[in-house]
C-alpha cells in the first residue's frame, strides 16, 4: 500500500505495511533519524513529532493513518537547521548529555512555549511528564527553558 | 517463540462502513481508535493475526455537545479535547480531572474516550470510574440500530454488548452535583494509577449528602461502584475523618488485583485515603 | 566561559556535540542501520534451565529473506572476566530465560523473526535455581556442571559449586574483637533488587566482514573488551577485529561488557553483508546486565565510645547464569562496604553466586550503591544501639589521614571529616523545608557518607599537532554522554599546549587507530586517558618549545605557551604562533606527534589481607557526603524528596558546570533506584518488568534541584589533581533516602527500592528485622574452605 505523507513541508511516499509505526517510516524509509524509538509505548517521548502542530508519539501512530496531516519532525525545525531559541538555550546552558531524549524534548516544548511563552517551573515540569531523560535529572533543562529571554520568573 | 503477527489496516469512513468491515472480517477484527493500546500489542505478547478497522476519521463519532440537560461526547474525542471542553462545566470536575491527568500529555492527544471504555484489558482507565460516578450512558450503533446502555450495565455485560456494535457516543446527564476524581499513580505523574476513586455527591441545603455515586477504578479488573460506602454516607454531613472511617469499614468489598506494579492489598488499602482526597476536593468546591 | 588565571584548564566549556544532538543530527549506532543492511534477530530461551535435545535450523534457513543462521557451532569459544565461563550461544544447556540459542540474519527484521520462530528446538526442562538462597542450598543442582574445567583468567580466588567467585578480606582478629566483654554486637541483614540502566539507546551493533577482517561499529564503553571478547567467542585472532564507536546514547555501565557484538560479527562473516543487531526495549528489559540484586549480612562489635573494633560482612551478589562483571565486582566490597570507617579488624566475604537468571553487569558506582545503603543503615543501627547521635558516630569514625582501609592500605589526607563540616554548614545556611500545620506526612532527614574509588588502569593517547595550530587527540575513549571526550580531555590537552579547547580535535574510538584502553567507566576516563593525553601533550610541547627556542634564540625555560603562541616569558608578541613552529618542523624534522601511556601506579595493601581481588588497594579514593529531607505519606507510602544536598570530593573541578550536571543526573538515577525502579524476577526466572509502563523511571515532577558543593584539594594522582566526577553522584542516594525514610516512619529499613507499596507495608506492620538464613552469623561458614 502507498501512503502519501506530508513531512516537514514535503510530500513523501511510503510503500509498505500501513500498520508500520510512523517512527519507523521516518527513520528507516525517509532516513530522518532524529526521532528515536526508545520505549515504543508512548511513555518516553523520544519519538515525539508534531502532527498538525500537536505533539504525538510517533511510535503509536500507524503510517496508514498519518496521511493528510502536516507532520513536523525535529529535522523540520528552524530555518536551514539553525537552532531555535529553545535549542539555543539548551546549548548555551550545556544541559545535553547523551542527547537521545532531546529531539523529543524539543518537539514537546516547542508548541508548549508557543502557547505559553512565560511558563512557571511547575508548568514546564508538567509539560515534560511524557518525556523521560535518563541522564540529566531534568532540573537544568528546566533552568534553560526558563532562561529564554532572561525574563524574571516565579518558581 | 511466536512469529510476528500479521496486522492489516482498514479505514472506515462511516459507522456503516465500520460495522460492515467488522462483520466481513470476523472475530479477529477490532476497531482502532487512538491506537495507544493496540500499537502496544507486541509488548503484551499478543501474537494473533489481526484486522484493524480505523474509526478515528468517522465524523459521527467526533465532537462534544454541551446542553443544559446533558453532555454528549463523541467516542473518538481525545482525552485532551475532553479536558479542554469540560473546564467550565459545573459538576463535571471528576471527568475533567480524569481526562486532564491520565497518562501523559502526548498520550492524551491520541487516546480516545471510546477506546478507554471499550478496552476491557485496561483496568487502569481513568475515564471509566469518572463516567461511572456521573451516571453516564453509552450509545452503541449496530445492525439492529441504536442501543443505549448505562455504563454500569455495560461494565458487567461487556462481552454481550460489544459484538456487532460500535460505541458512538457517551451521554452524561447534567445534574446539580459536585464531583471529584482522586487517582494514585506510583510516581507523581506519567504512569497509570494503581487505584482511583471518582465520586459525585448531591448535597442538600444543610450540606447533607442526599445521594452519592462513588466509583472505584484500577483496583479490580473492571471499575465498579463502591455501593457500601455510598449507602453508609447517604444522609450524613461527613467530615474527612468520617469519610475515611466509613471507607475503611467498607473497603473490604474490593478484591485488589495483583499486578507487576502493585500488589492487590495495596490497591485496596489506599482506597480510604483516595476517598478522603476526592471528598475534600469535592467539599471545597462550591459547584 | 572564563578560564581561571590559576589554571587555564579550568572553565565551563560547553559541549561541542550538543548542537547536533539538539537537532536530531547525531548518528548513534542505531542510526547506522542504513538501507541494504541485514537485520539480525536472536532466538532466545523462554525457560530458565533446560537441556537442549535437538536444534534444527534447516527449515528456518529456507524461509524468505533469510541470509544466514548462526548457532553454537559457529562460536566455539568461551569468554568472561576472571573465568571463561560464557559461551556465545547456549550449546547443550540453557541457563537463563532469554539466553541466545541461534541468530538469524535476514533482509528485514520481520523475516528474521519469522525464521527464528521456525527454528526447531527440543528441550528437556531442568530444575532451576532462581534465587541465591536456592542456588546455595546444599542440594542445589550445579548451574555449571563442569565449572572446574573453565579456563581461569585470574588466579587466586576460591570458587566452588554455584559460587562463581569469592573475594575475601581478613585483617586482624575479628573473633577476639567480637568476644570482648565491652562491645555491643550489631547484626543487620539487607536485601536489594536489580536496577536496569535503561540507556535510551539500547545495545546495538552493525558489523561487516571484509578482506578477512571484522569491522564492528557498536554502542559500547569498552572497544578493546569488545575486540578481545569477540575474538575469544569466535576463536579468531583479535587482530582481525576492528571496533569503532559512534556517539553512545547512554550507557551507565551496561555497555561496559561485550554483549551483542559477536553475534553480528559471525553473521557478517557468513553473509558478507553489513549486519545490524539492535535489542528491542523488551529484550533490554529481560536481558539487561543489571546492577545485581544482593543480599548482605553485616555484624559489628562496637564499644560504647563508638569504636568499631571488629566488622564481619558477607555480601552475596547475584551474577545470574554467567559470571560476567560480578566476578570483578566482588573486589569492590572491600572498598565500599569496607570503606567509610576506621575498623579495628575486618573480615569480608564477597561472593558472586550463579543463578538461573539473566546475567547482571556493571552499573554506575557498581556494588557501591547497595553496599553504601547497607553500611549506612547498619551505621544508624549501631548509633541507636549504643545511644550515640548518628552524626557524632560518623564524625568520630570516618577515615582520615593515616587511617587503614579494610585491606590495610594507608589513606592519605583528611577528606571525609572536612566534607561533613561543609555539609553541616550547607544545612545551617538553609532552614529545614517549612511544613503546613495540617500536613499529615511523616518527616525525616539523614546525612550519609560514601567511599568510591577511581579504577584507573591502562590508557594510551597520541597527539598530532597540525600546521594550522590545531591538535588531533587519538584515544580509545568513547563519548557516552558524560562529557569527558568533549570537555575534560580537550580542556586538559589545550591547557598543556597553549591552544583553545575548540582547536583540539578529539577522534572517536577506533581500535585500529588508537592504543589499548580499559574503557570508559568507573570514573576513570578523565584520570587515565587524561593522564595519557597529558603525557602525549608533554612530548609535543617539548618539540615545540625546543624548535621555538632555536627560532627565537631563547632558552626553553624562558618560553611559555598560550593563546596559540610561543612567547618569551612575560613579553607579549615577542614570539610566534604555534602553527608557524609546526610548519617549520615539517620542513626540518617532519610532522609533530607525541604519544603517552598510563596505568595504575599500584597502591599497596597490607600483605595477606586480600584474597581473590582484582585490585587489593585503591589508587584514588573518592568520597561523598549526601543529605536529604523526605516526607512520607502515611496513607499511601509515597515518599516526597523535599531537598537534596551533595558535597562531593572531586580532587579538582576542571568544568564545574559539567560536574554539577553529572551530580544532578546521578542523584536522580539514585532516586530511581531508591524509590521507583523495581526490577523483579518472577518464579520462572523471567524479569517481570518488560518496558517503561512497568519499570518506572523518575520523571521531571519526581525530582528536585540538588544543592551542590564541590570539595577540592583532596590528594589525587589524576592530571591536575582531578578525580572522576560522573560515577560517584549515585553512590549514597539509596543510603540517604533509606536512612531518612527510616527515621520518618520510625522503623528500620533493610530493603530497596522503597516503592509506595513497600513503604506502606513498613508503616502498617510491626518493626521487622530481616534475616538471611542462607548467610550464617558465623562468618567463616560463608566462605569456601581453603584446601590444604
Amino acid at each position: 500500500m502507498t501512503v502519501m505523507l506530508r513531512i516537514n513541508g514535503e510530500e513523501r511516499a511510503f510503500y509498505g505495511d500501513p500498520m508500520t509505526p510512523l517512527v519507523d517510516v521516518l527513520r528507516e524509509t525517509l532516513l530522518l533519524t532524529g526521532a528515536k524509538a526508545v520505549c515504543r509505548e508512548g511513555f518516553c517521548g523520544a519519538c515525539t513529532v508534531l502532527i498538525d502542530g500537536v505533539p504525538t508519539p510517533s511510535c503509536l501512530k500507524p503510517a496508514g493513518l498519518s496521511g493528510g496531516a502536516e507532520i513536523t519532525s525535529i529535522e523540520g525545525l528552524g530555518i536551514e537547521g539553525e537552532l531555535t531559541a529553545l535549542q539555543q538555550a539548551l546549548e548555551d546552558n550545556d544541559v545535553v548529555q547523551c542527547g537521545m531524549c532531546f529531539p523529543g524534548m524539543v518537539m514537546t516544548l516547542t508548541p508548549f512555549l508557543a502557547a505559553k511563552p512565560d511558563p512557571t517551573r511547575e508548568e514546564v515540569k508538567q509539560a515534560l511528564v511524557g518525556n523521560i531523560c535518563r541522564c540529566t535529572g531534568y532540573e537544568r533543562i528546566i533552568d534553560a527553558v526558563l532562561s529564554i529571554g532572561n525574563k524574571e520568573r516565579t518558581p | 517463540m511466536h512469529p510476528p503477527a500479521k496486522r492489516s489496516l482498514h479505514i472506515a469512513r462511516s459507522v456503516t462502513e465500520a460495522l460492515e468491515a467488522r462483520a466481513r472480517l470476523g472475530d479477529n477484527a477490532e476497531f482502532f481508535a487512538g491506537g495507544t493500546w493496540i500499537m502496544r500489542a507486541d509488548r503484551r505478547e499478543e501474537f494473533e493475526d489481526r484486522h484493524y478497522i480505523s474509526i478515528g476519521g468517522i465524523e459521527a463519532l467526533a465532537g462534544i455537545l454541551i446542553s443544559k440537560d446533558d453532555v454528549v461526547i463523541g467516542a473518538s474525542t481525545s482525552h485532551a479535547e475532553l479536558a479542554a471542553a469540560l473546564t467550565e462545566v459545573a459538576g463535571f470536575r471528576a471527568l475533567q480531572v480524569a481526562a486532564e491527568k491520565s497518562a501523559n500529555p502526548a498520550i492524551r492527544n491520541l487516546a480516545t474516550v471510546g477506546g478507554n471504555i471499550c478496552t476491557g484489558g485496561f483496568a487502569a482507565a481513568d475515564l471509566v470510574p469518572a463516567l461511572l460516578c456521573l451516571s453516564a450512558s453509552l450509545e452503541f450503533s449496530g445492525a439492529d440500530g441504536l442501543e443505549r446502555v448505562p455504563l454500569e450495565t455495560f461494565l458487567k455485560t461487556r462481552s454481550a454488548v460489544l459484538p456487532g456494535r460500535i460505541l458512538t457516543r457517551m451521554i452524561v446527564p447534567r445534574r446539580p452535583r459536585r464531583s471529584a476524581h482522586a487517582r494514585l499513580p506510583l510516581k507523581k505523574a506519567g504512569d497509570y494509577p494503581v487505584a482511583i476513586v471518582s465520586a459525585s455527591f448531591a448535597l442538600g441545603e444543610n450540606g447533607a449528602v442526599e445521594d452519592a455515586v462513588i466509583a472505584v477504578g484500577s483496583v479490580e479488573h473492571s471499575a465498579r461502584r463502591w455501593t457500601a460506602l455510598e449507602t453508609a454516607i447517604r444522609g450524613l454531613r461527613p467530615t474527612s475523618a468520617d469519610v475515611v472511617a466509613l471507607a475503611k469499614e467498607t473497603a473490604g468489598e474490593f478484591q485488589g488485583r495483583d499486578g507487576v506494579e502493585a500488589p492487590g492489598w495495596y490497591r485496596v488499602k489506599v482506597l480510604p485515603e483516595l476517598a478522603r482526597r476526592a471528598f475534600e476536593d469535592l467539599a471545597e468546591r462550591k459547584v | 566561559m572564563t578560564a581561571s588565571i590559576a589554571n587555564p584548564a579550568v572553565m565551563n566549556l560547553a559541549r561541542r556535540d550538543a548542537r547536533d544532538k539538539l537537532r536530531g543530527r547525531t548518528r548513534y549506532t542505531i542510526d547506522h542501520v542504513t538501507p541494504g543492511t541485514l537485520h539480525a534477530f536472536l532466538l532466545r530461551s523462554e525457560v530458565p534451565a533446560a537441556r537442549i535435545l535437538r536444534l534444527d535450523v534447516t527449515k528456518a534457513r529456507a524461509m524468505p529473506g533469510v541470509r544466514a543462521i548462526a548457532t553454537a557451532a559457529d562460536a566455539p569459544g568461551f569468554f568472561g572476566i576472571g573465568i571463561a565461563d560464557h559461551p556465545l550461544f547456549a550449546k547443550d544447556v540453557i541457563r537463563y530465560d532469554g539466553e541466545p540459542i541461534a541468530a538469524v540474519a535476514a533482509e528485514t527484521l520481520q523475516q528474521a523473526q519469522a525464521a527464528a520462530a521456525a527454528i526447531e528446538l527440543e528441550i528437556a526442562p531442568l530444575p532451576a535455581s532462581i534465587t541465591m538462597a536456592q542456588a546455595l542450598a546444599p542440594d542445589a543442582p550445579l548451574i555449571h556442571e563442569n565449572w572446574r574445567d573453565y579456563e581461569i583468567l585470574l588466579e587466586g580466588a576460591a570458587r566452588g559449586g554455584n559460587v562463581a567467585w569469592e573475594a575475601k578480606v581478613m585483617r586482624g582478629d575479628t573473633e577476639a574483637a567480637f568476644a570482648r566483654p565491652d562491645v555491643t554486637i550489631i547484626d543487620s541483614c539487607f536485601s536489594v533488587g536489580r536496577q536496569n540502566h535503561v540507556p535510551f539507546e539500547p545495545r546495538a551493533v552493525v558489523a561487516t566482514y571484509e578482506d578477512g577482517r571484522f569491522h564492528i561499529k557498536t554502542s559500547t564503553q569498552v572497544p578493546w573488551t569488545v575486540r578481545n571478547a569477540t575474538a575469544r567467542a569466535l576463536d579468531v585472532p583479535a587482530s582481525q577485529i576492528r571496533v569503532t564507536v559512534p556517539p553512545v546514547g547512554g550507557a551507565f555501565g551496561l555497555k561496559f561488557d561485550c554483549s551483542l557484538e559477536p553475534f553480528a560479527a559471525v553473521l557478517a562473516r557468513k553473509t558478507g553483508r553489513a549486519v545490524a543487531l539492535v535489542n528491542s526495549r523488551r529484550e533490554e528489559m529481560l536481558t539487561c546486565l543489571c546492577r545485581e540484586n544482593a543480599e548482605i549480612r553485616i555484624r559489628s562489635a562496637v564499644t560504647k565510645e563508638g569504636e568499631i573494633v571488629g566488622r564481619e560482612a558477607t555480601v552475596l551478589m547475584d551474577c545470574g547464569a554467567y559470571g560476567g562483571e560480578q566476578i570483578f565486582l566482588t573486589t569492590m566490597t572491600a572498598h565500599t562496604l569496607g570503606g567509610n570507617y576506621k575498623l579495628g579488624s575486618a573480615r569480608i566475604s564477597s561472593r558472586a553466586v550463579y543463578t538461573n537468571t539473566a546475567p547482571n553487569g556493571a552499573f554506575r558506582a557498581c556494588n557501591g550503591v547497595y553496599n553504601t545503603f547497607a553500611l549506612e543503615r547498619h551505621t544508624d543501627e549501631i548509633a541507636e544501639a549504643i545511644g550515640m547521635h548518628p552524626m557524632e558516630f560518623r564524625r568520630r569514625n570516618v577515615i582520615g589521614d593515616g587511617d587503614l582501609g579494610s585491606t590495610g592500605q594507608v589513606f592519605e589526607g583528611d577528606v571525609l571529616g572536612p566534607m561533613l563540616e561543609k555539609m553541616a554548614a550547607l544545612q545551617a545556611k538553609a532552614p529545614a523545608t517549612p511544613r503546613a500545620p495540617d500536613d499529615r506526612r511523616l518527616f525525616g532527614r539523614a546525612t550519609t557518607v560514601g567511599t568510591w574509588f577511581i579504577f584507573v588502569g591502562p590508557s594510551s593517547a597520541t597527539i598530532n599537532l597540525n600546521t594550522d595550530g590545531s591538535a588531533t587527540l587519538i584515544t580509545s575513549g568513547v563519548e557516552i554522554g558524560s562529557g569527558t571526550m568533549v570537555q575534560s580531555l580537550p580542556q586538559i590537552v589545550a591547557a598543556r599546549l597553549g591552544i583553545r579547547p575548540e582547536d583540539v580535535v578529539v577522534k572517536g574510538a577506533d581500535t585500529d587507530a588508537a592504543g589499548f584502553d580499559l574503557g570508559v567507566g568507573g570514573g576513570r576516563t578523565t584520570v587515565s586517558i587524561g593522564a595519557a593525553s597529558t603525557a602525549a601533550a608533554d612530548e609535543v610541547r617539548k618539540q615545540i618549545l625546543h624548535a621555538a627556542g632555536e627560532l627565537l634564540q631563547t632558552r626553553v625555560e624562558d618560553l611559555e605557551l598560550g593563546a596559540g603562541r610561543v612567547e618569551i616569558r612575560g613579553v607579549k608578541g615577542s614570539g610566534m604562533t604555534i602553527a608557524k613552529v609546526v610548519q617549520h618542523l615539517h620542513g626540518t624534522v617532519g610532522p609533530v606527534a607525541g604519544t603517552g601511556a598510563f596505568t595504575n601506579p599500584g597502591v599497596e595493601a597490607m600483605a595477606g589481607c586480600a584474597m581473590g581481588h582484582f585490585i587489593d588497594a585503591i589508587d584514588i579514593p573518592v568520597f561523598a557526603v549526601h543529605d536529604c529531607e523526605v516526607a512520607v505519606d502515611p496513607d499511601t507510602g509515597h515518599v516526597d524528596v523535599l531537598s537534596y544536598r551533595v558535597v562531593q570530593d572531586v580532587g579538582r573541578a576542571l568544568n564545574p558546570r559539567a560536574i554539577h550536571s553529572q551530580i544532578q543526573g546521578g542523584v536522580v538515577q539514585g532516586l530511581g533506584y531508591a524509590l521507583h525502579e523495581d526490577m523483579s524476577v518472577g518464579p520462572e526466572g523471567r524479569i517481570l518488568q518488560s518496558g517503561f509502563e512497568t519499570y518506572r523511571l523518575p520523571g521531571a515532577l519526581d525530582v528536585v534541584p540538588v544543592e551542590i558543593e564541590l570539595h577540592e584539594g583532596a590528594p589525587s594522582i589524576g592530571p591536575l589533581g582531578t578525580k572522576g566526577a560522573g560515577e560517584v553522584p549515585i553512590l549514597n542516594v539509596g543510603a540517604t533516602i533509606a536512612c531518612a525514610v527510616s527515621r520518618a516512619v520510625g522503623k528500620p529499613i533493610h530493603e530497596l527500592p522503597l516503592t509506595p507499596p513497600k513503604v506502606l507495608d513498613l508503616i502498617l506492620g510491626d518493626p521487622r528485622h530481616l534475616d538471611h538464613p542462607h548467610i550464617s552469623a558465623t562468618w567463616i561458614d560463608n566462605t569456601i574452605p581453603v584446601r590444604a
